[in-house]
């Protein structure tokens, strides 16, 4: 029963205390009425209304009115009762039904968020990734290129003080060996050599 | 001017050191020779030593100090040496013998100029040979300046030994 079902119950339980009330001032509204002109005829049957209706009538007919009403009351109650934990059961229902879906919706969210999340930090990773490659391959290149450019230089610092390195050896080596006297001719030679050179140097003076 | 010419330095005078010491000997002499004319006969006077550099110079130079001109003669010389000889810087890898720089001497005076005074130098680096300075240039005539002048040919062997040992490594 939902709360449609529930209204029908109040208003027929409305209904039969507005019913049982008609009929109360109905009864109270007949005794006015026997004030008309037949007024024997309207007393007699006044009277025997009195008569047949008296008050243990009415009393019963009260109680049975009374207990009507509380089968009636009762009754109704007994379907409020029922309509409302069928309410609740169904408003629980509902609810959950609702929570679930809200939560299923919240963690689809959720889960989309960590995923977008994780798809990011992997395309970061990936990305760092290939940077630290890119840049790797960058450094080894400059690296292979510094060896190149230092053996280059290695090389031709070699080559440019080979003569100092090969009398550096001979030094090392034979250098005790070497008489100056045995170099005599060799240096007179040299000199000889130069000699038109030393003489036009020292008599054009400073 | 002519007189001055006539005198030469013997090949043991090598530097302006030894200029300088034949100038103060015969400063000396010609001191003593002129006190023991102003003093009184009869008083002892020490004769000054000489080299034998000194006496090399006097005895090549047919020289008799006794006499004044021969003194002022060579004096004059001497002067004339220290202010205008040539003078050469000649750079050795180890310090040269006597004979060595007699020998060398000989030659200058003979070849390059009669009067020419060299200034012995000690260069150990330079392997064997000699650098020569003279007024305004620098003659690198040392064994480590040939090395640098044939480097090319010290290269080519190193190349040609370096083909010969990848042939022998390919090889084996």
């Amino acid at each position: 029963m939902d709360i449609f079902g529930l209204a029908a119950v109040l208003i027929g339980i409305v209904a039969a205390t507005m019913a049982f009330i008609w009929l109360a001032l109905r009864v109270s509204g007949g005794a006015h009425a026997s004030r008309n002109p037949n007024a024997s005829h309207l007393d007699q049957a006044e009277k025997d209304v009195e008569h047949i209706f008296n008050d243990e009538f009415r009393e019963e007919l009260r109680n049975r009115g009374r207990l009507h009403f509380e089968k009636i009351i009762g009754e109704n109650a007994m379907f409020l009762q029922q309509d409302l934990r069928l309410t609740t059961s169904q408003l629980n229902e509902f609810m959950k039904t609702e929570i679930t879906k809200k939560l299923q919706g919240e963690f689809s969210k959720y889960e989309e968020s960590i995923t977008d999340a994780k798809q990011m930090a992997i395309e970061s990773i990936t990305k760092t990734q290939e940077a630290i490659e890119e840049q790797r391959q960058m450094m080894g290149q400059q690296l292979l290129q510094e060896i190149e450019n230092e053996k280059s230089r290695m090389v031709k610092r070699f080559e440019e003080n080979l003569g100092d390195i090969v009398n550096h050896y001979v030094l090392a080596a034979i250098g005790n060996q070497i008489d100056l006297n045995d170099q005599l001719d060799y240096i007179i030679a040299d000199i000889e050599a130069n000699k038109e050179v030393i003489i036009q140097d020292l008599s054009d003076g400073a | 001017m002519e007189h001055k010419q006539t005198l030469q330095l013997p090949v043991s005078v090598v530097g302006i050191t030894d200029v300088n010491r034949l100038d103060r000997e015969l400063v000396a002499i010609d001191e003593f020779l002129r006190q023991g004319a102003i003093r009184e006969p009869g008083t002892t006077m020490k004769l000054p030593k000489t080299s034998k550099l000194f006496d090399e110079i006097v005895s090549m130079n047919d020289l008799n100090l006794i006499q004044e001109d021969d003194r002022n003669r060579l004096r004059d010389f001497l002067r004339d040496t220290q202010d205008s000889a040539p003078r050469l810087h000649i750079s050795f890898s180890t310090d040269p013998s006597p004979l060595f720089l007699q020998r060398l001497m000989n030659y200058l005076r003979e070849k390059i100029n009669p009067r020419v005074l060299v200034q012995v130098g000690l260069q150990p680096n330079i392997g064997a040979g000699c650098v020569v300075r003279s007024t305004n240039k620098v003659f690198d005539l040392s064994l480590r300046e040939d090395f640098r002048k044939k480097r090319r040919v010290l290269m080519q062997y190193i190349q040609k030994l370096e083909v010969h040992d990848s042939k022998q490594e390919v090889k084996a």
